[in-house]
């Protein structure tokens, strides 16, 4: 049996464990309420005129703006990554269930390769749901859907091999599984801005921090972030810079790509390393 | 290499403690030998050693004539592996559990469905081949363990303290599938109940702080102690 087949059958099965999970609806139902009640709020309250943006903005690019606004409220989706990756590689191990899964004639590389695809998989069709909702939504009220919702959704899907990647490395080096989810999400939303934030204060752009990079899916709608913001934060300092930060989207998702296979590549190490003490 | 299982030297240790210490030993086509030890011998860990869960510290293994350690996914193929308390992943049933492990072994469709049929029907878990594995006890887990490890049919079985935890009519029964299943294969089990050992095993290698202290058959031993309660105790210094 070759091993591109043994990594067909890991994928398979451990989509299966993924999408029999709670988690996984649970992920689903609160990208989709998130949506909607985004969506809600934009058109109901119209918020986007409240928010402060150019006038002349909404009106040229109402349906971007829109778009921009409720999809990514998706990006949530990229939470449920980490809880659907966190615990995947340290769990063989806290649980147990590795006495059963290692003994079989499948390399350690195979084993992390299809379940970083399976768990990839899972982010996707959560992320998916949310801008297939988010694109309905936009045609619903403007009448057309952005092309730049699909640049958008390609930055996003970069974001997602990005997170699964780190979560996967967490997972591959710390004992617990809980560990490596918090371990995540904390490097994720608190460290990694954290350091955009002093680099930005220093003067130094930080296109390379994997945070920056996910603001680049705004760029994709033709949209100048320092014309819709620049007003709005009184051209604040903070803001200001981060706002000229937005970089460019391919860039963005060649640099969380990248990032991400390196992360998986360190998994891929980390896992065939551990031992089952 | 004629034996199926070999050990040379095994050796294992976690820092400074030496959990495995040199370690040698043989176990001919179709025997079955214990591994008899009090907790923390080391019977665990050849077992570990021996099916790649463990890197050893030095020495070598080879099952069916395969090493270990270069050899790992050839040697791992001929032999059904049962190691510490069962875990399984609850959201699978047993049937898609066996076919996971099946289809990872490279077992194809028909053959499969047979097997996990068949091995399913041997532990009594045929009613319970669609019920998610969360909801099971851990005596079914039990049963599915022994099950894996005799889907792929394989000539080499090695088992740790397969029937503890179990009641004792559970014990019995396991038994009894376990000699049915064992028939015509090469059988290292590792147990500190010496009722499991007598009932399974013709031979009995005692292990003691790591380091192999007798191997020898088991009529041998009660010639030579009296009984294999008084040999293990003489052995192991009383230990348990």
């Amino acid at each position: 049996m070759r091993e591109l087949d043994r990594l067909g059958v890991v994928v398979r099965y451990e989509f299966l464990k993924q999408y029999r999970r709670r988690r996984f609806y649970g992920a689903t139902v609160v990208v989709v309420l998130a949506v909607v009640l985004s969506a809600a709020m934009c058109e109901g309250w119209d918020l986007l005129a409240r928010m402060g943006l150019p006038a002349r903005l909404l009106e040229e690019k109402g349906a971007e703006l829109f778009a921009l606004w409720v999809s990514s409220m998706s990006a949530l989706a990229l939470l449920a990554a980490v809880f659907f990756s966190g615990d995947v590689l340290a769990s063989e191990f806290e649980r147990g269930t590795g006495y059963l899964l290692f003994p079989n004639p499948v390399g350690r590389g195979t084993l992390v390769l299809g379940k970083y695809l399976a768990c990839l998989l899972a982010t996707v069709l959560v992320l998916g749901a949310g801008f297939l909702l988010s694109a309905l939504l936009t045609l619903a009220f403007y009448g057309r859907v952005p092309l730049g919702m699909a640049g958008s959704f390609g930055v996003t899907l970069a974001i997602a091999v990005f997170v699964n990647g780190m979560a996967f490395a967490f997972s591959s080096a710390l004992k617990g599984g809980t560990g490596a989810t918090l371990a995540t999400l904390l490097t994720y939303m608190v460290l990694f801005s954290t350091v955009s934030t002093g680099l930005s204060h220093a003067g130094h752009e930080p296109w390379f921090m994997p945070d920056r990079a996910s603001d680049a899916m705004a760029s994709t709608y033709g949209i100048s972030f320092e014309e819709a913001f620049g007003e709005m934060v009184g051209g604040g300092q903070a803001m200001g810079r981060m706002v000229r930060a937005s970089g460019d989207p391919v860039v963005a998702s060649l640099l969380l790509t990248g990032y991400g296979m390196g992360l998986l590549g360190f998994s891929v190490w980390r896992f065939r390393r551990r031992e089952m003490a | 290499m004629k034996e199926p299982i070999v050990m040379e030297g095994l050796t294992k240790r976690y820092g400074g403690f030496l959990a495995l210490d040199g370690l040698s030993l043989r176990v001919g086509e179709g025997e079955k030998v214990a591994l008899l030890g009090p907790n923390g011998a080391g019977k665990t860990t050849a077992l570990k050693l021996l099916c790649g869960l463990l890197r050893p510290s030095a020495g070598r293994a080879w099952l069916a004539g395969f090493d270990v350690v270069e050899e790992r996914e050839e040697a791992v193929a001929r032999v059904g592996v049962m190691v510490e308390t069962p875990e399984f992943y609850s959201f699978l049933t047993p049937e898609e559990t066996l076919r996971y492990l099946g289809l990872l072994r490279g077992m194809d469709g028909g053959r499969l469905e047979e097997r996990i049929e068949e091995v399913l029907e041997l532990v009594g878990l045929g009613e319970r081949r669609r019920t998610r594995i969360g909801s099971f006890s851990r005596g079914m887990k039990q049963r599915l363990a022994l099950a894996q490890a005799l889907l792929h049919d394989p000539p080499i079985l090695l088992l740790d303290e397969p029937s503890s935890g179990l009641d004792p009519g559970g014990m019995l029964e396991f038994r009894r599938i376990l000699r049915e299943a064992g028939k015509r294969k090469t059988v290292l089990l590792a147990s500190h109940l010496l009722t499991e050992v007598s009932h399974l095993c013709g031979r009995v290698a005692i292990l003691h702080r790591g380091r192999l202290v007798a191997h020898r058959s088991l009529s041998s031993l009660r010639r030579k102690y009296g009984s294999l309660e008084k040999a293990y105790l003489g052995l192991t210094g009383g230990a348990v």
